[in-house]
């Protein structure tokens, strides 16, 4: 009954799960993603990150460090939380729910990030969360604007051939997944991987590859 | 709409271009923090436009995002400044003490007979009207239980709609109601912005 229009680009489609209107599908392509993003949502459930030892260079030295587990649980979650909201971007079959996946993402990018008390983690935190809020507008946008000129926002209409999504539409999700995917960009900047819980922070930079995978998968397609 | 809409999308792009220049010019925080919340009320603004019933049924996630990515960031400022909670109210304004009760009523009773979206967004300013005057120490927790119940009789109704539509009626009053509901607690959390005990 469900047979994606495109397969050059992620391939036949390989199970479809049926919401009314709404179809989540896995191809090739988005089911690579998916286990991918599986195996690091499981590394944050299992990892206890809570003995972290810094080994002193040029000796035998190492330093325990002190973790507040408070921080870490909340850390944990958030990293969970993300990884979960990556899984529903990968299997979404629908523009608006693919917006709001990835605004969840960059929500839970802001909370990872931020669970580091230093006063220049949080500094980063916030700049990263100004951006992550302004880039709801152009992906927000977007959405709206296939809405309103293809009348539809399911992905099984919009890659067929006959409907055109306007460019400036596909421009503005690329820019708003760019914003909400931003993180390990601030993050090279701040001390946070060699911080506390720096497991967890693998979860922004697993996130944000996978979000600019998939919208590049969407908007080739349409 | 052949000429609403692109005349609206102009005006969204004029507002943009102006939110963008502001952002980049401002140099306090807690002035940014305020313009991006301004600039996310274009993003709705832009799914508005499409003016469909399914437009109106997606703006309430884009506000909801929009104020938990508003939350998160505003707790993020708190925690590094260190600011903390003033002891005492910060200003004694007497219309804010006798006003509240009956404004408060007035706007959720209207809300009430307008139900739905429109009732939602009526009903919550007159709780978060009544929050930002009251405060809100016992409140917030009952608001919390009737947002969940609400959400449950929301999705019950699309189970009306999708295994016994010749219900319908019955499952569009659930919504309106449940709706009126959700959209109030969710916006009366604005309400809360002061801070308290139990945020």
């Amino acid at each position: 009954m469900f047979n994606l229009p495109t397969t050059n680009i992620g391939g036949q489609e390989l199970f479809v799960l049926e919401f009314g209107d709404i179809v989540n599908y896995f191809s090739p392509y988005t089911a690579v993603l998916f286990v991918f993003a599986l195996l690091f949502t499981a590394l944050a459930i299992v990892s206890r990150p809570e003995r972290q030892v810094d080994i002193a260079f040029g000796g035998d030295a190492y330093y325990a460090k002190e973790v507040d587990p408070n921080l870490l649980r909340f850390q944990r979650f958030m990293a969970i939380a993300c990884g979960l909201a990556t899984l529903g971007a990968m299997v979404s079959g629908d523009v608006f729910n693919f917006t709001l996946f990835a605004s969840m993402v960059g929500i839970t990018n802001i909370g990872i990030v931020a669970a580091y008390r230093n006063r220049h983690v949080l500094n980063a935190a916030f700049q990263y969360g100004i951006v992550a809020m302004l880039a709801t507008v152009p992906l927000f946008g977007g959405a709206a604007i296939v809405l309103a000129s293809t009348g539809t926002l399911s992905m099984w209409e919009l890659f067929t051939d006959g409907v055109a999504v306007p460019l400036i539409a596909k421009a503005f999700l690329v820019l708003g997944v760019m914003g909400e995917g931003m993180a390990p960009f601030y993050v090279a900047k701040a001390e946070i991987t060699r911080a506390q819980g720096a497991p967890f922070i693998l979860m922004v930079h697993v996130s944000s590859l996978l979000l600019f995978l998939r919208v590049i998968e969407i908007v080739i397609s349409m | 709409m052949d000429v609403a809409y692109p005349a609206g999308l102009l005006v969204v792009a004029i507002g943009i271009v102006i939110g963008f220049a502001a952002l980049v010019r401002e140099k306090d925080d807690l002035h940014r923090i305020l313009l991006t919340d301004l600039a996310e009320v274009l993003a709705l603004v832009l799914i508005a436009l499409v003016a469909t019933d399914l437009a109106e049924a997606l703006i309430l996630p884009g506000l909801v995002v929009g104020i938990s990515e508003l939350m998160a960031v505003s707790e993020v400022y708190i925690a590094r400044e260190g600011l903390r909670a003033p002891k005492e109210p910060a200003f004694r304004i007497e219309v804010m003490e006798s006003a509240p009760g009956i404004l408060a009523l007035i706007l959720v009773a209207y809300g009430i007979f307008l139900s739905g979206f429109t009732g939602g967004v009526v009903a919550a300013a007159g709780a978060v009207f009544y929050f930002i005057c009251r405060g809100h120490a016992e409140q917030f927790e009952l608001i919390e239980t009737v947002s969940g119940y609400a959400w449950a009789i929301w999705i019950g109704a699309f189970f009306i709609f999708m295994f016994l539509p010749q219900y319908w009626f019955f499952a569009v009053m659930m919504a309106g109601g449940a709706i009126l509901l959700k959209v109030m607690a969710k916006m009366s959390l604005v309400g809360t912005m002061r801070g308290g005990p139990d945020v």
